[in-house]
């Protein structure tokens, strides 16, 4: 009894640390990184036009923090909405998928050619028809989003157990209530998959996207840095990117914990 | 014929075929209202399959004759009237025991403040208090068992179709869940139609033991277990309980050299 108590008492504890294991593991892994290369750098009398020591680097963003602060929430928010609004579609058509095979057979293979397309050729495009706004980054990582997800969300509707289904519907279940309470959920698992992948993959289109033309954003810093032959901004850049990478990463890892709490697969 | 009398479920040349299998073939079957009919047959021969057409999941061949509460019905339109409890659990992992309990009152669009209230009183009854909030991950395979059969019980239609819903227990689990099955049926009141692999189990529980044939499954052999209720562990070594399970096995075993076919000539 006691110890049903007490295991009853650490288990909430042992979940809410495991929730944010994963960003402390993100930041843990950034910081040891940096630090090997600032030995290795000393170490090695590395000259900074190879490789400057990341305390420089560091330095060099503390300096003109504003820069990096906008260039960070401008390239955050691009990578936010595309993300957001492409998850929400690609469960929407994984959904209208599963549900009508017509679209299944005829649309699907069109969006499958579609993604074939380098997301650079693609870029281009978009730059031409929304102009130089950060609605034609979101764009890019809107179609960068939708398709894993909607592949993935797909996949996860077929995935169910025929037999649950047959369950609900020997309830009396319409189709509409099954998706809600069965597809849906079985999804989940296989949707947040695609959303990790998607999360690496939309803020790489974002920081492309605005090589295309922009003024703010950590792409465009990249590019200033680079014509600079400033080494120290080119890294400064890349550091906030990984910064970037890992918080959206770690924000989707926490929000699965959270929201899948049951493992996936079914036991 | 006063209502009482007549059938709740009545099946005349029933009959299904799965493109070249003949899961059934002929079965005539009648259940009346109240009634605990148990089914036993060797594997495979359609037992299954005769209770997803009852629940409305499959329709049976044209010919087939299915009468449920005095009407003529067509297989949907039994889907929403039986409860039925599959063979497996079938929990659904993100929900807990009493989520997963009130499943069929949320489709029926029951409140759902109210219908977890009921599944919270209804709880230890089916021994399960204290687990309103594990998930099923939580839970033995015992207790699982017990969180589908509370569900079966909250989706309240006369008619319940229970596929050997111990099949997969240890056996003292197993002898326990019997007993605590008929307490719970007598109490509900309801009618149920139950299949099982072990004759003891169907002597112990049924008023009336069918005997399928090998497949295509019939009905082969129908026996009343005239034995009082409530029934205790020490009937198993009663005379009548003897006898009664030596012709039914017998009725079994037959069937079951057909399944395995030439090999036993
Ligand atoms: N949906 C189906 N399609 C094809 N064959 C089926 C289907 N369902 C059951 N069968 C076949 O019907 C026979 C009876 O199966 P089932 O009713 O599950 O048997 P039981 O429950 O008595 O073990 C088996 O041979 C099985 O392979
Ligand atoms: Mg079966």
């Amino acid at each position: 009894m006691t110890v049903q108590a007490n295991m009853a008492g650490a288990s909430p504890v042992a979940r809410r640390f495991g929730a944010v294991l994963p960003l402390l593991k993100g930041v843990a892994a950034l910081a040891a990184v940096l630090l090997a290369v600032e030995l290795i750098v000393i170490l090695f009398g590395i000259r900074p036009y190879v490789l400057p020591r990341p305390s420089a680097v560091i330095e060099a963003i503390l300096r003109t923090p504003a820069a990096y602060r906008d260039a960070i929430i401008r390239t955050g928010l691009e990578t936010l909405m595309g993300f957001g609004a492409g998850a929400l579609f690609g469960i929407w058509i994984g959904i209208a998928f599963s549900r009508l095979r017509f679209l299944r057979e005829t649309v699907f293979p069109i969006f499958i050619v579609s993604q074939t397309i380098p997301v650079i050729a693609f870029g281009a495009l978009v730059v031409m028809w929304f102009g130089n706004t950060i609605l034609a980054k979101a764009v890019i990582v809107f179609y960068l989003t939708f398709f894993p997800v909607t592949v993935n969300a797909l996949l996860g509707m077929r995935a169910v157990d025929e037999k649950q289904v047959q369950l609900l519907r020997s309830f009396g279940a319409s189709e509409r209530e099954i998706m809600r309470k069965l597809r849906f959920p079985t999804a989940l698992p296989h949707i947040f998959v695609a959303l990790r992948i998607a999360s690496a993959l939309g803020l790489a289109g974002a920081v492309v996207g605005e090589w295309f033309g922009d003024t703010t954003g950590l792409g465009v810093l990249l590019l200033q840095g680079m014509y600079a032959e400033n080494m120290v901004a080119i890294w400064a850049s890349i550091l906030c990117s990984a910064v970037l990478g890992v918080a959206f990463f770690s924000a989707i890892g926490l929000a699965e914990k959270r929201i899948v709490f049951w493992g996936g697969e079914s036991t | 014929m006063t209502p009482a009398e007549e059938p709740i479920l009545d099946l005349r040349k029933f009959s299904k075929t799965f493109g070249e299998v003949q899961a059934l073939d002929g079965v005539e079957l009648t259940v009346q209202p109240g009634e605990f009919v148990t089914v036993v047959g060797p594997s495979g021969c359609g037992k299954s399959t005769l209770f997803n057409i009852v629940a409305g999941l499959e329709e049976p061949d044209a010919g087939s004759v299915m009468r449920f509460e005095g009407q003529s019905v067509h297989a949907k339109q039994l889907l929403g009237k039986v409860s039925f409890m599959p063979q497996r659990d079938l929990l659904l992992a993100w929900r807990n025991v009493i989520d997963n309990a009130i499943l069929p009152l949320e489709i029926e669009g029951a409140n759902r403040a109210e219908a977890r209230a009921e599944a919270q009183r209804m709880l230890p009854e089916f021994g399960l208090a204290g687990f309103a909030d594990k998930y099923p991950h939580e839970l033995s395979g015992g207790m699982r068992q017990r969180v589908a059969l509370m569900r079966t019980f909250m989706f309240k239609r006369d008619l319940m179709l229970l596929d050997e819903p111990f099949g997969a227990l240890d056996a003292l689990t197993r002898t326990m869940m019997q007993r605590w099955l008929l307490e719970v049926w007598q109490k509900h009141k309801r009618t149920v139609l139950f299949i099982t692999h072990d004759v003891d189990e169907a002597i112990f529980l049924g008023d009336k033991v069918l005997v399928m044939t090998a497949r295509p499954g019939a009905i082969k052999l129908e026996r009343k277990v005239d034995l009082p209720r409530p029934r205790s562990a020490d009937l198993v070594t009663a005379p009548e309980f003897i006898s009664l399970k030596r012709e039914l096995l017998d009725a079994i075993e037959e069937e079951s050299m057909k399944t395995f076919g030439p090999s036993s000539h």
